[in-house]
């Protein structure tokens, strides 16, 4: 009970921060396991859990307040439950939380509205005391709950379903091999929501650049990425050659 | 104008909008007006200062309440720093909010292209790796990277944004803006361009044999797709599924929808032998 009540607490620490602070990026999974990892005792099965749904995510961000699937309550349980049924029954559980919580999100979204006409009604009278008192105490309960109280709930009693999905997972081992080709497949959605963002049609030619570095070459991504800035300093210096800086 | 121009603002009082920018910024996020309340509250102790007439700071409360919606790191406290300028300048409601809604645009999408696109897919992916073979450095690496940087480069638009005040509209109207997009942009193409056949984890274990006749005798011959299709173009089917996805997101499928797809061709995929 008192894991339950830590990742919960934890869950709501991760999305407050990305509503404020932005101290540790804790709603990305790979924080979000991490800590998640720290708190039942086993920060490599934390690690594992954060980085796979990562690098799934990689680039899956809420552009313009869009819903995505909420990797950070999925890390945090799939780390909890990978904890005890092994890594794949972590991950495989981590994915359909995360997709059944993007419901939640929209919903507490929704429900945000209350604080913008609470807002409205204190600017009328004047009154800023009472605006950040509400600002301060209570605009972040929503937002955080509807994370907290799903991670508390399924810790606190989603112990039966670890049991019958492991040993769903040690009879049918044809699932496990869907789920892994999977899990490396859907990377694809977060460069190409990149890629949607990006004027693709206006560059096509840097997109090349990075391939070539990588495939041919066999470039480590840090050397790609500061291969990046140099081409890209060189094409500014000679696109705009005798205008002032 | 400007050396003439009274200072109503002391420090405390830029500090006091700066935390609560930091600790309020996108609480109460909603679908109506995104990051409105948080705004309002940020730039209520500098209305406080600027207009003394409980009338006034009420028409000011009301309108700042207003939609705003731009990237919470890049662009929120170069708008905070600018207002709080204009205000001390003695600036109209009109004049503020036109500051706002023309600078959350174009701010929202440099924000969001450098600092969750790009910089947090390297630092994530980095991290993420390093977390795979088990190195604890690497969360904590991608912590350090997001703590001090993050707070470091808010910290620095803030008060760059109020020290040039006026002259800021001019600043960005003359490309700068476009110029440092561009930037990201090539960075961020090469980037994807490398990182997407690394990360995106696709080929197939399919042979396919068949019966030929060599020099009057049969002989089986087994041949592994994945080995020709490496001899054409190397990490190909990684490539199609990304352009794929892309291709479908451009047709407005949402994400959840491509994530389904994707894991249906996986999962099926994978569990049928075909692919993995």
């Amino acid at each position: 009970m008192l894991t339950a009540l830590l990742l919960a607490l934890w869950a709501y620490l991760c999305i407050y921060d990305i509503l404020g602070p932005v101290f540790f990026l804790g709603f990305r999974p790979l924080i979000a396991g991490f800590g998640a990892g720290l708190i039942v005792g086993d920060v490599q099965t934390g690690m594992l859990i954060g980085g796979t749904l990562e690098l799934m995510a990689l680039g899956v961000y809420t552009y313009g307040g869009a819903t995505i699937p909420d990797f950070t309550v999925g890390a945090i349980l799939g780390t909890f439950f990978g904890k005890e049924g092994g890594f794949e029954v972590g991950i495989s559980l981590a994915i359909p939380a995360a997709l059944l919580l993007t419901q939640v999100d929209i919903l507490q979204r929704f429900l945000n509205f209350f604080f913008v006409h609470r807002a409205d009604a204190y600017a009328e009278a004047g009154d800023e005391k009472g605006f950040m008192r509400m600002m301060v105490w209570t605009s972040h309960l929503i937002w955080g709950l509807s994370r907290a109280i799903p991670v508390f709930l399924a810790v606190a009693y989603g112990q039966p379903a670890v049991v019958a999905v492991s040993n769903f997972f040690e009879n049918n081992p044809w699932f496990n091999q869907g789920i892994s080709v999977a899990g490396g497949i859907l990377p694809a959605l977060g460069f190409a929501m990149l890629l949607k963002i990006l004027p693709v049609s206006t560059y096509p030619a840097f997109l090349l650049i990075g391939f070539v570095l990588f495939a041919y070459l066999k470039m480590p991504l840090v050397g790609i990425a500061i291969a990046g800035v140099a081409i890209g300093l060189v094409y500014q210096q000679l696109k705009y050659r005798g205008q002032e800086a | 104008m400007d050396t003439a121009m009274e200072k109503k603002l002391t420090r405390s009082d830029l500090m006091k909008a700066f935390w609560r920018y930091i600790f309020l910024n996108q609480l109460g996020w909603n679908y109506e007006r995104m990051q409105s309340v948080g705004y309002c509250a940020s730039i209520l102790p500098i209305l406080r200062k600027t207009r003394p007439d409980p009338e006034e700071f009420k028409e000011a409360f009301i309108t700042n309440l207003n939609f705003f919606n731009t990237n919470p790191v890049v662009g929120f406290p170069l708008i905070l720093g600018a207002h709080a300028a204009l205000e001390e300048a003695g600036a109209s409601l009109e004049t503020t909010e036109g500051l706002k809604v023309g600078l959350m645009g174009p701010l929202a999408g440099v924000g969001d292209t450098i600092v969750w696109a790009l910089y947090n897919s390297i630092i994530m992916s980095i991290g993420s790796v390093m977390a795979l073979s088990g190195n604890v450095m690497g969360p904590i690496l991608v912590i350090l990277l997001v703590l001090i940087p993050y707070f470091a480069v808010r910290y620095w638009q803030f008060f760059w944004a109020y020290n040039q005040g006026s002259n800021l509209i001019a600043q960005l109207g003359s490309g700068m803006i476009s110029r440092v997009t561009e930037l990201a942009t090539i960075v961020g193409l090469i980037v994807i361009g490398g990182f997407a056949p690394s990360i995106v984890k696709m080929s197939t274990s399919w042979e396919w044999a068949r019966d030929v006749e060599v020099r009057g005798e049969m002989t089986t011959q087994v041949v592994n797709i994945q080995a020709q299709l490496d001899a054409i173009l190397p990490f190909m089917l990684p490539l199609l599924i990304t352009w794929l996805a892309y291709w479908l997101l451009k047709r407005n499928w949402s994400p959840i929808q491509v994530i389904l797809l994707l894991t249906a061709v996986g999962f099926i995929g994978g569990a049928l032998g075909i692919l993995g």
